[in-house]
């Protein structure tokens, strides 16, 4: 009994993994939301969107479906985003490497913002969606030609 | 009666245990001949194909530039199996090969001692072996070729390699080289429920849309196979695996198939998975089962 229930503990503490939550269930919670709404920086303020993408951009590095736009992680966004907002800056600059190289690049915050939360909510939207989709490309299953 | 009941068991026990055998890649071979069929039939008129196959094509380029008729073995050269003019201008790069050095330098790698005296070839009996990679390990999983390199380095005290360049392209194109003249054909096995699972998962990635791009390596190399992306045309599933590693132009330099497929997932707009990671060989794994039975060939060149 003991053992069941030691090694019961032992996996959910596996897949609970960092989050204190079961990544599959934020997962989940994200497939559900409206990408749109819960990432208007107009009517939600700029904290309120960050903290959507804290939440679930995390969650979408655990299952390897991270966002990066022109060699920008969406992790590297919501980084230099934490500061500027904190700061009040109307732009942040986001440091990054390309090729070994340091670079930079600079946005409107609020921008930056929306972008940063889309991605999170997007990649595991994505991943949910393709559990239904992927087998319609498969010539011999799905993909009819 | 007795003896032929025993002599019926007898053969329904083989049967069972050659269904046991074959039965891992059931589903896989199903996969590749569904592959080749769509492929060969894709590419088997390409003009006629227009509507369903090729929209954004003008006729005048299918008429002059897309080779039609493809058949199986075609799809070895990757994009050139029907790109005309890109052929042609392969075919003048390749008089003068420029990873004929690499495939020396490889050799000289794989008879040189490690420090405890003993070598590659402890690991790799025999060199002409790129066919037979990845293969499934019931302890390490999927095992590509280069992880099968950087497994006996280690194990010989020696540090591991960097999976994308340098040595270990040189190398693998040796190895490529060596299993090309000797005309090895791929040969990739699937024969327990767990490499089964693995193929799986690896198929499953290849179909998957990714990246804020929401495109899956699918849309581009198997309903977008023969369509351009800028100047590029790009090249079918099929047969994309066996002429690694390759000297792209774009880079100056020889690279592995890991270095290819780090790249384009970047272009999907995901964060790219590690060369060496669980990912990246799974779907290694499909994507060199889909090119069983054509032959060897590498290393090449690639724009
Ligand atoms: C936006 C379209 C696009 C997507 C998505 C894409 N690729 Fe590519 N890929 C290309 C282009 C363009 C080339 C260069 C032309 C060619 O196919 O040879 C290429 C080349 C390759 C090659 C080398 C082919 C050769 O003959 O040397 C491999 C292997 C490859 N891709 C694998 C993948 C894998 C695996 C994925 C998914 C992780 C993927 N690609 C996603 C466009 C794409």
């Amino acid at each position: 009994m003991k053992i069941v229930r030691d090694s019961i503990i032992a996996v959910s503490i596996l897949t609970m993994g960092a989050f204190g939550q079961d990544a599959n269930a934020l997962m989940q919670e994200a497939a559900k939301l409206d990408v749109k709404k819960v990432c208007d920086v107009k009517s939600n303020g700029l904290e309120k969107v960050l903290e959507v993408a804290k939440k679930y951009n995390p969650v979408a590095v655990e299952f390897g479906v991270e966002f990066k736009r022109l060699g920008i992680t969406n992790s590297v966004y919501i980084k230099g985003l934490e500061g500027a907002i904190k700061a009040k800056k109307p732009e942040v600059t986001l440091e990054y490497k390309s090729k070994g190289k340091k670079k930079s690049k600079t946005f409107k915050t609020d921008y930056a913002t929306w972008r940063a939360c889309h991605f999170a909510v997007r990649a595991l939207q994505q991943k949910v969606e393709a559990q239904k989709t992927w087998r319609l490309a498969v010539p011999g299953d799905g993909f009819k030609y | 009666m007795i003896r032929s009941i025993a002599k019926v068991s007898a053969l329904g026990l083989l049967a069972i245990s050659i269904l046991g055998a074959g039965g891992f890649n059931e589903q896989a071979e199903k996969d590749r001949k569904a592959l080749i069929e769509y492929m060969q039939k894709k590419f088997s008129d390409p003009l006629k194909n227009r509507a369903s196959q090729f929209p954004y094509s003008t006729d005048k380029e299918l008429k002059e530039n897309i080779k039609g008729g493809l058949k199986f073995e075609d799809f070895r050269l990757g994009s050139y199996a029907f790109n005309k003019s890109g052929k042609e201008q392969y075919d003048e790069i390749a008089e003068m090969p420029p990873y004929e050095d690499a495939v020396d330098e490889g050799e000289e790698l794989y008879n040189k001692k490690f420090k405890n005296g003993k070598s590659f070839k402890e690991c790799f009996p025999k060199p002409d072996i790129a066919g037979d990679y990845p293969m499934y390990d019931a302890k390490k999983g999927v095992v590509t070729l280069s992880s099968a390199i950087n497994d006996c380095l280690k194990a010989n005290g020696e540090k591991p390699w960097n999976m994308k360049k340098g040595k270990m392209a040189k190398l693998e194109a040796y190895f490529a080289y060596q299993s090309k003249e000797a005309g090895k054909k791929f040969n990739i096995k699937i024969d327990s429920k767990e490499a089964q699972e693995a193929y799986e998962r690896g198929k499953k990635e290849y179909y998957s849309q990714r990246g804020y791009l929401k495109l899956s390596c699918a849309s581009c190399h198997v309903q977008g196979a023969g369509k351009r992306v800028r100047a590029e045309y790009m090249s079918p599933l099929l047969g994309q695996v066996t002429h690694f590693p390759v000297y792209r132009l774009k880079w100056e330099d020889l690279g592995t198939l890991e270095r290819r497929m780090v790249g384009c997932n970047k272009d999907q707009g995901e964060n790219p998975h590690k060369a060496n990671s669980k990912w990246m060989k799974e779907l290694l794994y499909f994507m060199a089962y889909m090119s069983n039975g054509m032959p060897v060939d590498g290393p090449d060149i690639r724009k």
